[in-house]
């Protein structure tokens, strides 16, 4: 019967890292990446193409144009009084209302969809996760049998990994202090 | 002079930025309780005189026929125009890529959002009743009343309340990675503050591709947010007919002029910043110069705005707005113009030396200028082309109340306040992106990026 | 120019050429503050660019029809036609060329090395044009009774300004001062360590201090002087009217013909040079459409600002620019009147920014050339609409005038700028195939 363990590479460069997920991705094996900084590299590498991040923000930039003619033009007819000798629907300044609804709703939407597609808030640990991930090293974390625990770690030493854990995945995550 | 300073560590590491920032958020000395306590007691006073103004109504402050706007007004322009440039350094600057914004645009961000919610303040403050103040939102009504949406004050309600909830997201969301490096160097009351802040953030790839794409999209409505948000301000004086009011460059002449007074703050904040909390290893100057470049652009821009106002005033020889603004030049606030002139025209052109804009006093000392410069530039174009309107029977010139005088205090005092203590609770450095760009931050701090010029020039 | 080869005829040749691209590889001196190279008198690599022939034939029968329409136009017409067209095409091409030099000037202000040399060359390929559009522009004192007002009936508001000795005297001399600043720069950014600079993009280093100095005189001359350029020529062919952002608007414009000429220039080279050319990376297109699309939005945005203004503050004096333009008017029985220049007013917007922005917004299209170039093409004609728009409704406000004389005067135009092109083409091309040059840039 074969165990299952979590092993945890850590790496001190960034090129390292990108490396590792080339070479794990060549031999089909799944893995979770952490990085402490943000890399367009690394995402890249990782290869799941663009965030749907931006259909949310296209969707809610056009809700928010919608909303903001029908707000200003809705009100409008329904408190029709001519002011300053200015037609009762008259487009110039609710173009404006409508260009700020847009960027409130889309920029709304961005976080929100952000939260959604991330997961977050997160409560429970994630796998293969320490603090020094957070502060300078990558890390790359890979569930496996215990049998193939060697051949992966191959791979990842020779990518350039300072350090190869092996961890419980049945045990929370480690709080290094 | 000071003590021996240590050398810079022209080398940081990971680990180095990650200490250095970690020292700011260690517990406050009583000096910077003392600072606060100063600022509190200032809100406090500002506070109680608004409270007179709202129980005995604004006959209490200087507004007079002619000049119902003045003072006030004059405030919230300016915090508004304050918070642009936060926005433009982080996220304009984002889009185009630009290599020395990594270890300044959290301070300007911060600045822009609480220098936003004093702006907020302001039209509250200049209501005669306060407790009204929702009438300004769409509600449906027993009356069938609505906001006029063809004026220009519901414009700016919706692009302030726009600003300063898209700011406060655009920060918290970038605030997000940082305040998970914090939450992991952190203990007691402050490690919980700092998880909720981080949401759970763990730094996975996942997390990852979505946060830049989320930060991308953000900067990029940020952007234009930026730009209409100031010129939705400045249309609140161009749609009137008033001679020195009504004109089509006010837009983005006031845009560059935001830009311009919220650069100089950033720097008038900064430079101090940077001496009391021990930061001159991620602020360097080739940060002071780079933001100093940008104080010298929009300074260039907004003396050829004062410029071609005048000439197109001399071209159309209207003569209502000829002598507008002759009073403006000539008249009894004639100094004010001038003092205005020398700060934000003026002066900044030191900022073409290398050596000022890399010396943080002659710097520190231009900001001020240009701050006040900036103020007064508001004060002068409003309470100025009021009065002197049309109809010269009319023509009175304002006085400022104590009450003005001690709520303008007071705002500053507020914002300072908010900002000193948001330096201390929370990461006012980016650790993540001035990672990212470490490459940059160890050239900067070697110091020898000028080509061409030598180094007894620095 | 260069010399002209008559080795048949069509397509660029290149393999010389990149044999002495060697001389690229020119490392800086070890001791910064020894004196630079002189500039030689060919820049090395763009000697070996055949100018093609069929390309300056076509371009010597649009010049020749052009000046054959506006001669016609002259002597024959009533109506100013020919100086109409004349001026339009001046200001539009004009602005083109110096839109470009400009752009060069705003790249090395932000230190921009996303494309290397290659991104400067491309924005000064028009730069021959500028001094051709000086000479050109005394043409117009010729012309000045069939197009400003104010120089057969001296406005009575201001008549110090608006006289023809003052008027030219200071178009000439702020032309010739932007023209003379333009070459000079042109000459600095072309220089060997400027562009061993710009080669380098993993670095926080300063350009050399010519080029730090002259482009922000560059920047500042520029506004100064195409702002003077609207107020002088467009804003006065209607006396009494202004708006103080008109400069701004003219320049802004200016500066984004420029982005869509390089991008359509980027477009048709990438298909004619070889393979791996500089124009065939996506960073490189998607940088441009990236701009082409900001800078429409702030040019809608100037537009926008002097529209809502004069829309608000409903003063006669300002709305009848706005109304002869394109607005509906109050007819009889309640019916809405069309103005005659409804459609060319709102096709302007339509070309230079609803277009770009719908097209250009996502990620793909940026990247795409025929999508850019379409985009860019469409621009172009946009905003050479608007300099007619703005210039031609103030002369004939009844109808729109446009007929072959115009056309003609056009064509001729298109045909010196072709031919103007072509100095700074090559030094593009010989930039977009340099291996320095690809090596450095994104990829």
């Amino acid at each position: 019967m074969n165990a299952e363990v979590e092993l945890v590479g850590t790496f001190a460069e960034e090129e390292e890292c990108v490396h590792a997920v080339e070479v794990l991705k060549r031999h089909a094996i799944a893995f979770r990446v952490f990085s402490p900084i943000p890399s367009e590299h690394l995402v890249h590498a990782i290869g799941r193409g663009l965030s749907p991040v931006r259909a949310f923000v296209l969707m809610g930039g056009i809700a928010g144009v919608l909303t903001g003619l029908a707000i200003t033009v809705g009100t409008s007819w329904e408190w029709n009084l001519v002011a300053g000798g200015k037609p009762v629907v008259s487009l110039p300044p609710f173009i404006i209302i409508m260009f700020e609804l847009m960027i409130l709703f889309g920029g709304l939407s961005a976080a929100a969809s952000f939260f959604l597609f991330a997961r977050l808030p997160q409560f429970d640990p994630t796998p293969g996760w320490s603090e020094r991930f957070g502060a300078d090293r990558f890390g790359v974390a890979v569930k496996c049998a215990e049998d193939d625990s060697a051949r992966i770690e191959a791979l990842m030493r020779e990518a350039g990994a300072e350090d190869v854990a092996h961890e419980d995945p049945r045990v929370r995550e480690l709080v290094a202090h | 002079m000071a003590a021996a300073i240590e050398p810079l560590n022209t080398t940081p590491t990971f680990a180095d930025i990650d200490r250095g920032v970690h020292r700011i958020m260690d517990p406050p000395g009583m000096l910077f309780w003392v600072w606060i306590a100063f600022c509190a007691t200032l809100v406090a006073i500002a506070g109680a005189l608004w409270t007179r103004q709202i129980y005995q109504g604004l006959g209490v402050t200087g507004l007079r026929q002619p000049n119902m706007w003045a003072v006030y007004i004059t405030n919230f322009v300016f915090w508004v125009g304050i918070a642009h440039s936060g926005t433009l350094i982080s996220a304009i600057l984002y889009l185009f890529r630009t290599r020395w914004r990594t270890a300044v645009y959290r301070a300007a961000e911060t600045m822009t959002l609480f220098a936003v919610a004093t702006a907020g303040l302001f039209p509250l403050v200049h209501l005669g009743r306060v407790w009204n103040a929702y009438w300004l939102l769409p509600y449906p009504n027993e009356r069938y009343l609505q906001p006029n949406f063809r004026s220009p004050l519901v414009w700016d309600a919706f692009a302030v309340s726009t600003y300063l909830t898209i700011s406060a997201t655009f920060l918290l969301m970038g605030l997000i990675p940082d305040v998970a490096n914090a939450r992991d160097a952190a203990k007691g009351w402050r490690k919980i503050f700092y998880s909720i802040l981080a949401f759970g953030w763990r730094g996975t790839g996942e997390q990852w591709r979505h946060f830049q794409m989320m930060y991308l999209l953000l900067a990029g409505l940020a952007t234009p947010l930026v730009i209409s948000v100031h010129s939705v301000v400045s249309w609140d004086f161009a749609m009137a007919q008033l001679p020195g009011w009504h004109s089509t460059i006010f837009a983005p002449y006031f845009v560059a002029g935001a830009i311009l007074s919220g650069v100089a703050m950033v720097l008038t904040l900064l430079i101090p910043m940077r001496r009391l909390l021990n930061l001159e290893q991620f602020i360097t100057p080739w940060h002071l110069d780079n933001l100093a470049k940008v104080v010298l652009l929009t300074s260039l821009v907004v003396s050829y705005s004062y410029l071609t106002e005048t000439f197109i005033t001399w071209y159309g020889q209207d003569q209502f707005e000829v002598v507008t603004f002759q009073m403006r030049y000539w008249g009894p606030w004639g100094p004010l113009f001038w003092l205005m002139v020398w700060g934000n025209c003026v002066l900044p052109l030191a900022l073409f030396s290398p050596r000022i804009r890399r010396s943080t006093v002659p710097l520190f000392i231009i900001t001020i200028f240009v701050n006040i410069g900036m103020w007064l530039e508001r004060f002068v174009i409003f309470a100025g082309s009021l009065a002197t309107n049309f109809n010269p029977s009319q023509w009175g010139f304002f006085r400022p109340s104590i009450t003005e005088i001690m709520i303008t205090v007071g705002s500053f005092a507020w914002f300072l306040m908010l900002f000193s203590l948001f330096t201390r609770y929370l990461p006012i450095i980016s650790m993540t992106e001035l990672k990212e760009g470490i490459r940059w931050l160890r050239q900067s701090l070697r110091d020898d990026y000028y080509p061409d010029v030598s180094k007894d020039m620095k | 120019m260069s010399r002209m080869r008559t080795r048949g005829c069509g397509s660029w040749s290149l393999t010389e050429p990149v044999a002495k691209l060697a001389n690229y590889r020119i490392t800086m001196s070890a001791h910064p503050q020894t004196a630079v190279p002189k500039a030689p008198a060919m820049i090395p690599g763009a000697e070996g660019i055949r100018t093609p022939m069929a390309l300056v034939a076509v371009c010597v029968i649009l010049v020749l029809i052009g000046v054959a329409g506006f001669v016609a136009g002259v002597m024959t017409e009533t109506e100013p036609h020919a100086w109409q067209a004349f001026l339009v095409n001046f200001l539009f091409f004009f602005g083109v060329a110096q839109g470009g030099v400009m752009i060069s000037g705003a790249f090395y202000l932000t230190q921009a090395r996303w494309g290397g040399p290659g991104a400067y060359r491309l924005a000064e390929s028009f730069y021959v044009f500028i001094p051709v559009a000086f000479i050109l522009f005394w043409v117009l004192f010729f012309g000045r009774a069939e197009l400003w007002p104010w120089v057969t009936r001296p406005v009575a508001k201001n008549p110090t300004w608006l006289n023809t000795p003052f008027f030219f005297a200071r178009e000439g001399f702020c032309l010739l001062a932007l023209t003379m600043l333009d070459w000079w720069f042109i000459r600095v950014s072309q220089r060997v360590d400027v562009r061993q600079w710009a080669l380098s993009n993993d670095n926080i280093t300063m350009p050399p201090t010519a080029i730090r100095r002259i482009a922000p005189a560059l920047a500042l001359t520029y506004a100064a002087v195409m702002s003077l350029i609207a107020f002088d020529l467009i804003m006065s062919l209607a006396p009494q009217w202004k708006s103080t952002l008109f400069g701004a608007f003219f320049f802004a414009g200016a500066f984004w013909s420029g982005i869509v000429a390089m991008a359509l220039t980027a477009v048709v080279l990438r298909g004619r040079l070889g393979a791996g050319n500089l124009f065939t990376r996506d960073a490189i297109m998607h940088d441009l459409g990236k701009f082409t699309f900001a800078f429409s939005v702030f040019w809608a945005y100037t537009l926008f600002a002097q529209y809502i203004v004069i829309w608000y503050g409903d003063i006669p004096a300002e709305t009848f620019f706005l109304v002869v333009r394109g607005a509906l008017i109050d007819g009889p029985a309640g019916f809405s009147i069309y103005t005659p220049w409804m459609i060319p007013t709102w096709t302007v917007p339509l070309l230079v920014w609803v277009i770009p922005f719908v097209v250009l917004m996502g990620v793909k299209p940026k990247k795409t050339p025929a999508i850019l170039g379409t985009v860019a093409f469409l621009g172009l004609i946009g905003m050479w609409l608007e300099r007619y728009v703005l210039v031609v409704p103030s002369i004939t406000p009844r109808y729109v005038p446009f007929n072959w004389i115009e056309l003609a005067v056009t064509l001729g135009f298109l045909g010196i700028f072709g031919l103007c092109a072509i100095p700074g083409m090559k030094l593009t091309i010989a930039a977009a195939m340099a291996p320095q040059v690809l090596e450095a840039a994104e990829k």
